[in-house]
């Protein structure tokens, strides 16, 4: 019984959440839980999941480290991807579109974490630039929605659904062996300690930024696999639902503690609450009621949560 | 460093008047009639509209945190106002209630912040969700209703205020802006605003109560958001619950063109007043120049961009130790 209270007391209320609406889910919905149709169903949760650890390391920088840009980013890979390579150029190659996916998105992320750590705008106001040109920029390219995916992309959304998310998870658990995530750490939870220990502070931040947009490359292939063509409209609403998700995992937005598995939990909390909700057959109202309120009960409770229980950590 | 970008430096509100200006003188000779009177008193009304709507957000902002609820709240004010219009009430009641739900909006969203130590980026979010929501719920998603015709005249760029040629709007505006200044520089709250956001490890020591400083300052904020909202009714003339979401990141925008820092402790209502006429030229020069509103968009995002690296960097980690 104590070790079951230990477990839960360390791992917040994001976790507790998840096995609560999990269990919900699959009560009131078994069929949409079952085996045969588990592919489908990370599909539909998988661009979110993906945002989710996509936006992390840019907020464990902290100083305020955030990425609002993470949904148009997601947005505009997809139109380029399928609109300008598949539909115009005609390369449709995994071995093409993967790579070029990912080069795009670390190259908008660089962009970020140089307005925001080199020419030192606030991380806020510099993604919300970006937001605001790449979203404006999506929308020029591809005022409506337009073309189709290939069929190997298509079973990013069905029985290859999972693969995306495990890529990030598998890139970032190779960036934890690195001392790059100590230092990242360390920069995130006091950036002046860090700095005169020796950190070079600006690069980390930089860095940072470039692997949340990374991952945002990768998660827009998640994104296409869903949509099935390109569209502009997609892409801006996961920004909010992403940082989110974030906050609600545990990720502080202060920076330097949290990791990709609270992040995870948090979009995958908000994946099961829109399920459960909809299946309830509620209006979209009562359901964006229900959002809101989740969100502002689970951050209440992970910070109840740190102040009660993390004080005799330390 | 030129003695003159020294003094750009140090008053960064100089720097967004002055791009305003020349904002201005650019868009008067690449577009025919930019300087009319229509147009002037149009970006002029535009302009008021956004300086309403980020009041609160300098306050917030000032004070060391953010207020993402603003368009939710905005969208409130202006759904509820005009259901309750054409129920039939009169404005003064209209008005009350809608302040009185503002402010209870608001303080509860400092008092989370403040008393749980969330940030306010993910409090505000969350219960401008929750308010937008209930709205939707209570208008069954069709929000009816007319303005109250005292606000139209208010707000309308033909209108004039006796012989000034300008809707009443404008006058308000500056006297408002005057109150808020006067506020900041020589009330009791204003200081603590000031000590608050500039210091809040030590603001306790100096007997500010941080609960309070943050459930009144989120208060004013939305009911800043709630005039707002309101006046968008008397512009627009029917109800519309999104009415707010391009004020989401305008009013950010503002303030931080304006001089103000996100950090906290420093910045000034003139700065906004500056910044929000900036970013109304900024939007009415691309637009007269032809581009397509995506194009507009992005070009704002750029400029916005521009602008704050020019002078709204923040000092090096190496100066702060």
């Amino acid at each position: 019984m104590m070790v079951i209270w230990r477990v839960l007391s360390r791992s917040g209320f994001g976790a507790a959440l998840l096995v609560v609406l999990l269990l919900l889910n699959i009560v009131l919905n078994p069929a949409r839980f079952a085996p045969q149709s588990w592919g489908t169903l990370i599909g539909l949760a998988a661009p979110l999941v993906a945002a989710a650890l996509a936006s992390t390391p840019a907020i464990l920088g902290g100083r305020g480290g955030i990425d609002v840009s993470i949904g148009p980013l997601m947005g505009f890979i997809n139109a380029i991807i399928i609109a300008v390579l598949i539909g115009n150029l005609g390369l449709s190659d995994p071995f093409v579109v993967i790579p070029a996916a990912i080069l795009m998105g670390g190259t908008i992320g660089l962009c970020n974490g140089i307005l925001a750590a080199i020419v030192r705008i606030q991380p806020i106001v510099a993604t919300l630039g970006t937001y605001l040109v790449l979203s404006g920029l999506t929308t020029t390219i591809v005022p409506a929605p337009t073309g189709s995916i290939p069929d190997w992309l298509r079973t990013f959304s069905q029985y290859l659904a999972f693969l995306p998310p495990l890529a990030i998870c598998i890139a970032w658990w190779g960036v934890r062996r690195l001392p790059y995530y100590d230092q990242l750490m360390a920069t995130g939870s006091d950036d002046r300690a860090a700095f005169t220990a020796g950190v070079n502070v600006p690069l980390i931040r930089l860095l940072s930024y470039v692997l949340t947009g990374a991952f945002g490359g990768i998660a827009s292939l998640s994104l296409s696999a869903l949509i099935g063509s390109a569209d502009p409209n997609v892409g801006p609403n996961y920004t909010l639902l992403a940082i989110s998700a974030t906050a609600l995992g545990g990720v502080s937005l202060a920076g330097g503690r949290g990791g990709l598995t609270g992040a995870a939990i948090g979009a995958i909390d908000i994946f099961l609450l829109q399920s459960a909700l909809t299946f309830f057959n509620v209006s979209t109202f009562v359901l964006q009621v229900a959002y809101g309120a989740v969100l502002v009960i689970a951050v209440s409770s992970t910070a109840l949560h740190e102040r009660l229980f993390l004080r005799t950590l330390r | 460093m030129t003695p003159v970008l020294a003094l750009f430096r140090r008053n960064r509100m100089l720097g967004a008047i002055l791009i305003a200006i020349l904002l201005h003188i650019c868009g008067t000779f690449l577009i025919e009639g930019y300087s009319s009177p229509f147009s002037i008193r149009a970006m002029l009304v535009l302009a008021a509209l956004l300086a309403v709507a980020s009041a609160g957000q300098t306050l917030v902002i000032i004070l060391g945190g953010i207020d993402l609820s603003i368009p939710f709240v905005m969208g409130f004010a202006n759904v509820v106002a005009a259901q309750l219009t054409g129920q039939g009430l009169p404005f003064w009641q209209v008005a009350g209630i809608v302040a009185v739900l503002a402010l209870a909006i608001g303080a509860v969203n400092g008092a989370l912040s403040s008393v749980l130590k969330i940030h306010p980026l993910i409090v505000t979010l969350g219960i401008g969700t929750v308010v937008q929501g209930l709205v939707l719920i209570w208008t069954k998603g069709f929000p009816s209703g007319s303005a109250p015709p005292f606000v139209s005249s208010f707000v309308s760029i033909g209108g004039s205020l006796g012989p000034i040629p300008v809707p009443g709007l404008i006058p308000a505006l500056i006297i408002m802006a005057v109150a808020l200044v006067l506020v900041l520089a020589r009330t009791p709250y204003g200081r603590k605003l000031y000590a608050q956001g500039g210091n809040p490890t030590a603001a306790p020591f100096a007997l500010i109560n941080p609960v309070a400083m943050w459930s009144v300052t989120f208060a004013l904020s939305a009911l800043f958001a709630a005039i707002a909202g309101v006046l968008l009714l008397g512009f627009t003339g029917s109800a519309y619950g999104d009415v707010g979401q391009p004020y989401l990141f305008q009013t950010i925008a503002a303030v931080v063109i304006g001089g103000t820092s996100l950090i906290g402790g420093r910045g000034s209502y003139v700065g906004t007043l500056a910044g929000a006429v900036a970013l109304t030229e900024i939007n009415t020069l691309l637009i007269g120049l032809g581009l397509q509103p995506a194009m507009v968009q992005a070009a704002l995002g750029a400029t916005i961009i521009l602008l704050v690296s020019l002078y709204g960097r923040e000092p090096h980690l190496g100066t702060t130790i």
